[in-house]
């Protein structure tokens, strides 16, 4: 009998274990959407009408950046919330009601886009994972996504039931962190999924629906970005948790700092959400004013990574010590590199540096015009939900899966080069979707090849780019290959006895060295409402002023003649107006 | 051997970025390299990591490291 998560929470790891496969399904989904729209973009391979190159990429945006990352986040924190606080969850039943809500939803809006491929049926969903209004999907699409994020409501409320049973068994006692990173991450997203639900159910589905007539795109499409910004958070916080809980103790040491952990989440919940501006960069309806405020509170966020970084390379090298490391940099020999948990965490946490760097060219306002809209977004984006939040949860699958299945992994020399793989497919892809960002070529579309038009590059040619990702999209698409290889060989692998026991890093300066104030979650939201009060009641107030709740006025289309004339004299007398106007105008100037 | 093989694995795969953005930086001080060049330079920069690594350290006998 070994001392795995399943042996502890037998029931909890059912619910755990069905949120990892509902994850590995939309992965295996997307990753092979990936591959048939890299091929197609960079005309290696075109199977497909061009057209439904947008079918392709709505689900392979939404597969992987919804379903995968949050399936997986679930799953990771009902683990970190039960071995942390040392408790079942409540309710087994209201938790499977939550998952089965989130399936319900996911399953809902996946028809939707997947029925936009036949014409047997009038559904459809080709509106990107931005699903900014004009385009408009299917209702089914809309209802799906708010069925999911309601189960995700219920999730967090199923996990501060048991914080909340837990405090009152033990008053005095100060948050487990792992717990702490979950309610924190929790408050963020219950904030920001606020914007996403009133876009959602204010406008977007009444709209398609025919209760509504029209939608102002642009108040809609501020609304998404007020989610849109923070659910990266939403990905990226988990796997900072794995950062934070798990290398430190996959590499042999203890976490540095307790209280430094605390500080960054307690940040990412007061920064994250009102950011979202830095996305409408563009967009010519929002005041340059409030573009620079939401600029200020992005480079803000700088500063958790930054903390991150430190406190992470610091307890790896306290582990790499502990292991017999010496020397500036000789303790780096003295990681587990053979370890593919730790390989490729540590790996994910180095392009996330890179991914640090070009995140702060999107969000400076002056040099995102450089950027915007073009190939250049999308690599950044490979680099953090594709690299630091994707490679994180495959590489801490390797860990997690033996714990919730109780059968031993099928093979780590596989599992290695998985990670390994995945490391050199996305540094060609990302750099050569960076590079071609920079000449200007223009992120979701079929064919960015022109007639008569062609970007130049600054170092060899587009063609050399395009062969670079298409090579980049082939390794990931096998290294995909090898993480499902691992999964199915271990699910089918027989129990064992001997898995290490479910736990997480020990700290070298604990919760009693962090002060009190940490742990106050009522102020860190009132400051975190605050802050997005001040970032967006302005914004919005001036786009529903210009625009209307429902957009500009719709005008009837005459269809009579007697209307013709009565809309051709208005027009007339608004038209000499205005040549008046103008004429007393240019006198005035004059004279 | 110097370092594990698995250390060895990652070391390699260390020096696909290092390639990709070395081509960026040449071309800055004028330095323009096919992509065969490029390749001929990943590869003589592997062997070169493998002659380091695989070269038996002094008073070492050929012991692999299992980390």
């Amino acid at each position: 009998m070994s001392n795995a998560y399943i042996d502890e929470f037998p029931a909890e790891a059912r619910i755990v274990r069905a949120a990892f496969y509902s994850s590995f399904l939309a992965l295996a989904l997307g990753g092979v959407f990936g591959i048939i729209q890299t091929l197609h973009r960079t005309d290696f391979l075109r199977f497909m009408d061009s057209v439904d190159y947008y079918t392709v990429l709505t689900a392979h945006g939404v597969f992987l950046v919804i379903s995968f990352t949050i399936f997986f986040l679930v799953g990771i924190f009902t683990w970190a919330i039960t071995t942390s606080l040392d408790r079942g969850l409540e309710d087994i039943r209201f938790s499977w009601g939550w998952y089965s809500l989130m399936a319900v939803g996911i399953t809902l809006t996946g028809v939707a886009i997947l029925a936009g491929f036949t014409d047997a049926t009038d559904i459809s969903a080709s509106v990107l994972f931005t699903f900014y209004a004009p385009l408009q999907a299917h209702p089914m699409f809309y209802l799906g996504l708010v069925l999911f994020v309601v189960g995700t409501w219920l999730a967090g409320a199923d996990w501060f039931r048991s914080w909340l049973a837990w405090k009152a068994e033990n008053p005095d006692e100060r948050i487990p962190l792992p717990t702490f990173m979950v309610l924190t991450t929790m408050l963020m997203w219950y904030i920001a999924t606020l914007g996403v639900a009133v876009a959602i159910l204010a406008f977007l589905l009444p709209w398609s629906l025919g209760w509504i007539d029209t939608v102002n795109p642009l108040l809609t499409r501020t609304l998404f970005w007020f989610f849109g910004h923070p659910v990266v958070y939403f990905w990226l916080m988990p796997a900072y948790m794995m950062w934070y809980v798990m290398l430190p103790k996959i590499s042999g040491g203890k976490l540095f700092s307790d209280p430094l952990a605390r500080v960054v989440f307690v940040l990412f919940l007061v920064l994250s959400v009102p950011t979202g501006i830095h996305h409408q960069y563009l967009d010519p309806g929002i005041a340059e004013g409030f573009k620079f405020i939401a600029m200020t509170n992005t480079m803000f966020l700088l500063l958790p990574s930054l903390l991150t970084a430190f406190t992470v390379v610091a307890s790896m090298e306290h582990g790499a010590r502990q292991r017999g490391g010496e020397g500036y940099l000789g303790w780096l020999k003295a990681l587990p590199w053979r370890d593919p948990v730790f390989t490729g965490m540590a790996l994910a946490g180095l392009m996330f540096a890179a991914a640090g760097f070009s995140g702060m060219i999107n969000a400076g306002m002056n040099i995102n015009y450089l950027v915007h809209n073009t190939f250049w977004v999308v690599g950044h984006f490979h680099l953090t939900v594709g690299t630091a939040v994707a490679l994180t949860f495959m590489a801490v699958t390797y860990w997690f899966l033996p714990q919730v299945t109780g059968r031993a992994l099928w093979n780590r020399s596989v599992a290695l080069g998985q990670v390994v793989l995945w490391f050199i497919g996305m540094t060609f892809m990302s750099n050569a979707m960076h590079r071609g960002g920079l000449l200007g070529i223009p992120r979701r579309t079929a064919e960015p090849q022109y007639e008569g038009f062609e970007f130049e590059a600054a170092v060899g040619s587009v063609a050399e780019l395009d062969a670079q990702i298409a090579l980049g999209g082939v390794l990931l698409t096998l290294s995909l290959v090898l993480f499902f290889a691992n999964v199915i060989g271990t699910a089918l692998n027989g129990k064992s006895d001997s898995l290490p026991a479910n736990g997480y890093a020990e700290t070298l300066s604990g919760p009693e060295d962090a002060p009190l104030v940490l742990d106050n979650l009522k102020l860190w939201t009132a400051i975190a409402v605050v802050l997005v009060i001040f970032a967006y009641t302005f914004p919005l107030l001036s786009i529903i002023e210009r625009g209307g709740l429902f957009g500009p006025e719709v005008i009837p289309f005459p269809l009579t003649l007697e209307s013709v004339t009565t809309v051709g004299i208005a027009l007339e007398t608004a038209a000499t107006e205005t040549v008046d106007g103008a004429t007393l105008a240019l006198v005035g100037v004059i004279r | 051997m110097r370092i594990s093989k698995a250390a060895l694995l990652v070391v390699i795969a260390f020096t696909v970025p290092i390639l990709v953005e070395l081509r960026t930086v040449l071309a800055w001080v004028n330095v323009e390299l096919t992509v065969l060049e490029s390749v001929t330079l990943g590869v003589a920069m592997i062997l070169a990591i493998l002659v380091w690594a695989l070269w038996p350290e002094n008073g070492e006998s050929g012991h692999s490291s299992t980390r």
